[in-house]
């Protein structure tokens, strides 16, 4: 089983029934198995923040959402993160393709897609990094665990040594 | 549904806000209303505080997308957002998804008073020429329409209650100046808000 068919299949399993994305070449397989999953609404949003709103407003009617995003959309999404998601405590998950770390080639990612994990943390948002496809069930299902139990949105970081990281 | 057009200067109208939401709530039952922050806010909880009304505090121009998602998780209701100018300005792609997707049971009221009224009342874009009406149209939005009096728009929030859309009301307002004071427990609206669409959904049978 690929890394992506085992994300999507702990996602459903946890029962993530709202996606929103913004595409990224690392996390393009996940989406598309998350878009053919039965009974998942999925949603194409034009900025990472607006996927933050959607997914919570699907939660508040009923529905547990994955947010699956490149980490520079973390920075397109702090705001809303903040002051609704963890102020109203309202919870999502968050799948976030690693950028400005190992096997990064473009300077102007590093700045801020190594800031993520800080960023998100210095909000209120923890962030578990995900290296190894072997580990995806049990850290899908701890995340989904303490994000619907304590009501607060949490991180999942798809790193470039589980993706293989962007073709250059 | 046509707009209010004519050689009329274009001001905001002469109808306020919280009479506008009061001839609102007038209309609603059981409806889902999502508030954006500051006077949206403030005059839907001062018409008619209520279960089902989610208020927001923060997250500037979020209110139409959570309406988005709570509008396809629970398509059995109308869902009611009250946006500001200000606000919607902030997140326009925000039209673009709606008009794609087409939620027929949402319908987005638009405060606009041309104005960031809770900082001070400096000027916003639709006081200098921009029509979030003909941006609606643009992004895919056929039931669009903007009215400037009390009647005009009562008549259309029971079209946009009625039948399908998604609706953009533009409601050109005024505020009133009144200090209307919200108790700040986000989280306490938030859980009685989530219950109240619980019980929304038992009741459709949509569980």
């Amino acid at each position: 089983m690929s890394w992506y068919e085992a994300m999507a299949e702990a996602l459903l399993a946890n029962g993530i029934r709202a996606m929103a994305y913004v595409p990224d070449e690392m996390t393009g397989e996940l989406l598309e198995r998350m878009e053919n999953a039965p009974d998942v609404d999925v949603y194409s949003v034009t900025r990472e923040e607006e996927g933050v709103g959607v997914l919570s407003g699907a939660y508040l009617g009923g529905r547990r959402g994955a947010l699956i995003i490149q980490a520079s959309g973390v920075g397109n999404s702090l705001n809303a993160l903040a002051s609704l998601n963890v102020a109203c405590k309202v919870p999502l998950l968050l799948v976030v393709g690693e950028r400005g770390g190992l096997k990064e080639f473009n300077p102007c990612q590093v700045p801020l897609g190594r800031a993520v994990p800080g960023l998100l943390e210095a909000i209120g948002v923890q962030t578990f990094r995900v290296d190894n496809e072997a580990d995806i069930p049990e850290l899908t299902q701890g995340a989904a665990t303490l994000a619907f139990s304590t009501q607060l949105p949490v991180a999942l970081l798809l790193t470039t040594r589980l993706t293989g990281g962007k073709p250059v | 549904m046509t707009t209010e057009t004519g050689t009329a200067p274009e001001t905001a109208g002469t109808m306020t806000r919280f009479q506008a939401t009061q001839a609102l709530v007038a209309l609603l039952d059981k409806e889902p209303v999502i508030s954006s922050l500051g006077r949206s806010t403030f005059d839907l909880h001062g018409a008619r505080d209520r279960p089902e009304n989610f208020y927001l505090w923060g997250a500037m121009g979020m209110a139409s997308s959570v309406g988005l998602g709570l509008a396809r998780s629970m398509p059995h209701t109308k869902v009611i957002v009250l946006d500001g100018d200000g606000a919607l300005l902030m997140n326009l792609g925000s039209l673009t998804t709606i008009g794609v997707l087409r939620p027929a049971n949402l319908v987005v009221i638009v405060w606009d008073n041309e104005e960031y009224e809770s900082t001070g009342g400096q000027k916003t874009h639709t006081a200098r020429g921009t029509d979030l009406e003909r941006l609606a149209r643009a992004a895919g939005i056929d039931q669009a329409a903007t009215v400037r009096d009390l009647a005009a728009f009562q008549e259309a929030v029971r079209r946009a209650l009625a039948e399908p859309g998604p609706w953009l009301v533009v409601a050109k307002v005024k505020g009133d100046g009144v200090k209307r004071r919200v108790p700040r427990k986000p989280v306490y609206f938030k859980e009685r808000f989530q219950a109240a669409m619980a019980e929304l959904r038992a009741g459709a049978g949509e569980g």
